[in-house]
């Protein structure tokens, strides 16, 4: 009976199955009304949902406008927070998304400065195809910025008949003019890395748009009818760029744990004790990651009321798969038993009987906020005091989708309370009326019980955080 | 048996006169009749169609029949000639298939005349044949030990190999195999302290102690003996060997086993013996009103008087002082509050929510992954006590230090309610070096009360009576059991059920005694006072 109930239950994978033919807003509406029943949670679920839903709004809109766009992913994103303002990865990927498309925006104005400044229209339509085949750089708006220094500027004020020459040059032999973008773009990394360089370029990209164009455009082209063609082909430009970048997120989403295990090596070593908490994918791949070179022993605290059954099958490697929404891969995942590590489970309460034995603590977590602080399962707090306390290192592996640009100010704001009979069940039901009952699914872990965050990006202090924080969101987007 | 084995190889392949020498001695004229039931095991086993030579098979006949003997043992022990002897059918059908199924049914077959046999009372059935296995499973008792040292190493595979001292004999869980002399008052109180009906280090003390004082009211000193010396040793120690083997002793059960001992060999030996046991009885219950009841009544009223108008008290589990300690508070109509933190597997918070709720007290019950956020509200915090180290620490049930550390850590003060009775000399460092091990399928199956709501009526009516929340929660949701129903089959898979842990002295403000309420560092001072006085 229960089987076929579970192939129909909504969830993730039916989420994802009905996206492609579902229309926008009905997809939309589904997943609001997923995240509202808590049919999808958990940080990985939701990041993975959000991101192809966007990826759907993104291909299916159209716009005329990128702020339509951006716009458009607010608009969305806002929906979907509300609907389940806890899950932290929904509005990490949604500003991620839009922090793409204001990068793709902008390079893309500078691309259009520097095709102004280029005199001639014949340019343009190289420049989706440049765009295409550049490689993905994480800033891309000073990508194109030394081109600019370097070709226009020592030329602008005097040497513009070269200039026209060549263009006209170029212009007859459009697929060299490609290669020669594309290797200058090669060429170019190394300056294009410093920041400073592009901290220069900034405040010259009016100036430079507005000098020739104003004074000495040599085709001389009226700017208005030039910007008019430069909107309508930008939307043509930015919606694969956006797309590969949206796809290059939920690539992230599927590896990380990979890209996470592959630390492993650096922090384990032989005959530790490792205690960790719960059932969670990435901690999981980790210790397995460890487990094919070192032999080491796991505690584990099996997280009751809330996640026990997890745990149970993680431990036992009888994955149930409650939730459908686990990848198939995951669902098939070896037990670190029959890696040849021992593990010990132990109920919550023994915690602290055994931290003196613990050599290192390794947690998952439900949400990295900005501070360096966590949102992970209820009980991670005690269990990372009881390691302070007995100097134990407490190591928390997240991926970087649950780093959240969001400050803590009011910690209790985002910890959700979960289903009561799973603390009292319906035998004690003659007390329910008398006593109240309470059941958190997460606690707060300041970041002066973490040692060390270990992200697909490497190990951080969690002092550090906040530079990861800033590298993958835009300030304009902290609040969706 | 041992001294069987190594007469095995020499004894060839024929299976019968290793067991026949090993009564040689005592009953030569049985000799004869003893092929028989070897007999049948020998063809019992061809058919199984292993390839072992004669002495292999023997050997490993022997271990076998050596380990079911153990168990045989404690069945004859046990109180009725019948007993045993189905006793011993149930064994056979628990065995496992993967031994070769046929040899044991066949030497179960063997054995349960043996078991027949062995009873007390000898039985009309009794050959000449069970009648020398008799003879041959008593000479058997000295061999146990080899016996256990075979059936042990599978045992060792599942234990945890830091805890690996803690872990005795397994906890009796049947009356199979008790000793004769074992009082039934004492036999029902190891039943019930092994199953947790009693527990809790007060109420084992005071029960431990009415069941003594029935021993001792049934007790009659034989003939040529003191009472002094005669019931301690003899009639005392089988008891609380019985009580040891249900359930490791508490501290508080051992101060008071070894007053009363102390209070007996004080006995005058020139005092009649209905006036020594009558006065034995009457001290007994001084005891326990002295340094239970009253003692008790003396720390609500204490502790009690801690509580003020608007506090939030936080306590751990289930404390019988701490439950009186609020509701004098209560009574007293102080307005507070009570959060009753609870934890696996025992849930004996529940017990006293559910008390506390009774009384009228407003009461909120989490379980231990809340401490975080339960202590955010709490002004104080009150704790039980299972025993009170002489360094300070505090050895309570496990989960306390966490909440001690915890509150510690929120600047909300803990405060141990604790009698004098449970006040040790012992030292402890961590949790590790001296602990109690119950056994780990408790954490599989927790008891009844705690099937996980998620069970709806329909699962459970499908769910046979044995499974758990946890299975049937997870049948709910489709293809398992409770994946650890099988846990001990699972290489590398251990499950660790420690009933106690350490609370460092310094998370502790307060320890109220009936003496008074001291820091936790007077404890080594008040314990002398009180095993003086």
């Amino acid at each position: 009976m229960p089987s076929p109930t579970i192939v129909a239950s909504p969830g993730l994978s039916s989420f994802l199955k009905s996206l492609k033919s579902t229309p926008v807003e009905a997809s939309i509406e589904h997943l609001i009304s997923l995240l509202k029943r808590r049919q999808i949670r958990n940080s990985r679920p939701c990041a993975v949902a959000t991101a192809q839903l966007l990826l759907r709004v993104v291909s299916a809109f159209r716009w005329t406008d990128v702020s339509r766009l951006i716009e458009r992913i607010q608009l969305v994103g806002q929906r979907l927070q509300a609907a389940q303002p806890r899950e932290l990865s929904i509005g990490n990927i949604v500003r991620r998304i839009l922090g793409l498309v204001r990068e793709e925006a902008e390079e893309d104005r500078d691309a259009d400065a520097s095709a102004l400044s280029e005199p001639g229209t014949d340019s343009q339509p190289g420049t989706p195809r440049i765009s295409g085949v550049r490689p993905p750089l994480s800033s891309s708006i000073s990508t194109l910025s030394p081109l600019r220094h370097g070709a226009i500027e020592p030329l602008d004020p005097t040497v513009a008949e070269p200039d026209t020459a060549k263009f006209v040059a170029d212009s007859a032999q459009r697929p060299p003019l490609l290669t020669s973008h594309t290797s200058y773009a090669a060429s170019a990394t190394a300056p294009m890395a410093t920041s400073m360089f592009s901290l220069l370029s900034h405040p010259e990209t009016p100036s430079s748009t507005a000098t020739p164009s104003g004074t000495q455009s040599p085709s001389g082209r009226p700017t208005s009818a030039t910007q008019a063609v430069f909107a309508s082909l930008t939307q043509k430009d930015l919606r694969p760029e956006v797309i590969g970048g949206i796809e290059e997120i939920i690539d992230e989403l599927d590896q990380v744990d990979e890209q996470i295990a592959g630390y492993a090596l650096d922090h384990i070593h032989s005959n530790e004790i490792i205690l960790t908490h719960t059932s969670s994918m990435t901690v999981q791949k980790f210790l397995l990651t460890a487990a094919r070179k070192r032999k080491f022993t796991v505690v584990h605290a099996e997280a009751y009321p809330n996640d026990h059954e997890a745990t149970h099958a993680t431990v036992t490697g009888k994955m149930v798969n409650e939730n459908q929404d686990e990848l198939s891969s995951e669902a098939f995942q070896k037990p670190l038993t029959a890696a040849g590590i021992t593990v010990i489970l132990i109920p919550d309460s023994a915690v602290f009987a055994l931290m003196s034995r613990v050599n290192k603590v390794i947690l998952g977590t439900h949400a990295v906020l900005a501070n360096g602080g966590l949102v992970a399962a209820a009980g991670t707090r005690a269990i990372a005091k009881a390691a302070k306390t007995h100097k134990t290192p407490v190591v928390v592996v997240s991926g970087v989708y649950k780093l959240s640009p969001v400050y803590p100010f009011d910690f209790e704001s985002l910890i959700e309370f979960g289903d009561v009979s799973k603390v009292f069940s319906y035998e004690d039901g003659d007390l329910v009326e008398k006593v109240d009952v309470e059941n958190p699914l997460f606690d707060y872990v300041p970041a002066e019980l973490v040692d060390l965050y270990i992200t697909n990006l490497g190990g951080h202090a969690p002092s550090y955080l906040y530079r990861i924080v800033a590298d993958h969101y835009r300030v304009e987007d902290i609040n969706i | 048996m041992a001294d069987t084995n190594p007469q095995n190889p020499t004894a060839g392949a024929e299976l019968s006169p290793a067991p026949a020498k090993d009564q040689k001695s005592p009953k030569a004229d049985t000799k004869q009749a003893q092929p028989k039931p070897n007999g049948t095991e020998v063809t019992a086993t061809g058919p199984n169609g292993e390839k072992l030579s004669g002495a292999e098979l023997k050997k490993r006949a022997k271990a076998e029949k050596a380990a079911r003997r153990e168990r045989e043992k404690a069945d004859r022990q046990g109180p009725g000639g019948g007993v045993p002897h189905s006793g011993g059918q149930d064994k056979a059908g628990n065995q496992k298939p993967g031994k070769p199924w046929q040899k044991v049914e066949v030497q179960q077959h063997k054995d349960d005349s043996v078991a027949g046999s062995k009873g007390h009372h000898k039985r009309t059935t009794s050959t000449a044949a069970a009648d020398h296995q008799k003879n041959l499973a008593l000479r058997g008792k000295g061999a146990q030990g080899g016996a256990q040292a075979a059936a042990k190493p599978p045992k060792d595979a599942n234990q945890v190999s830091l805890f690996g001292h803690l872990y005795g004999q397994s906890r009796r869980t049947t009356l199979a195999g008790v000793g004769k002399d074992v009082h039934p008052a004492v036999l029902a109180l190891g039943l019930q302290m092994s199953n947790y009906v009693i527990c809790g280090s007060n109420a084992r003390c005071i029960a431990t102690l009415l069941a003594l004082k029935r021993v001792i009211e049934s007790y009659t000193t034989p003939p040529g003996h003191s009472l002094s010396r005669h019931l301690t040793s003899h009639h005392l120690s089988p008891q609380i060997d019985y009580l040891v083997s249900c359930r490791p002793m508490s501290v508080s059960m051992g101060n008071a086993i070894r007053w009363l001992k102390l209070e007996i060999s004080k006995v005058d030996p020139d005092t009649p013996e209905n006036e020594a046991k009558e006065d034995l009885c009457d001290s007994i219950d001084n005891f326990i009103r002295e340094r239970i009841t009253v003692a008790d009544q003396v720390i609500a009223t204490s502790a009690g008087g801690k509580i003020q108008n608007g506090d939030v008290v936080l306590t751990y589990a289930k404390s019988s002082i701490v439950q009186q300690t609020l509701i004098e508070a209560h009574k007293r109509g102080v307005q507070f509050r009570v959060i009753v933190i609870d934890s696996k597997p025992l849930f004996e918070g529940k017990h006293l929510a559910r008390a506390l709720a009774t009384a009228g007290l407003e009461v909120q019950y989490s379980l231990m992954h809340a401490v975080s956020h339960a202590i955010k509200d709490a002004t104080k915090v009150f704790l039980g006590a299972h025993a009170m180290m002489s360094n300070g620490r505090l050895y309570s049930r496990v989960g306390t230090a966490i909440v001690a550390m915890t509150a510690n850590e929120f600047d909300v003060p803990v405060i141990v309610c604790c009698e004098s009775v449970k006040f040790t000399e012992k030292v402890a460092l961590d949790s590790i070096v001296s602990n109690e091990v119950a056994p780990p399928d408790e954490l599989i199956s927790p008891l009844p009360l705690t099937h996980t709501a998620t069970t709806t009526t329909t699962t459970t009516a499908t769910a046979t009576p044995d499974q758990t929340g946890a299975a049937t929660a997870g049948e709910a949701q489709g293809v398992k059991g409770s994946p650890l129903s099988t846990w001990r089959e699972t290489d590398n898979l251990l499950l660790l059920n420690i009933m106690y842990d350490v609370t460092p002295a310094e998370y502790i403000k307060m320890v109220i005694t009936e003496y008074g309420s001291l820091p936790p560092s007077s404890v080594p001072v008040v314990h002398r006072l009180s095993t003086n006085s």
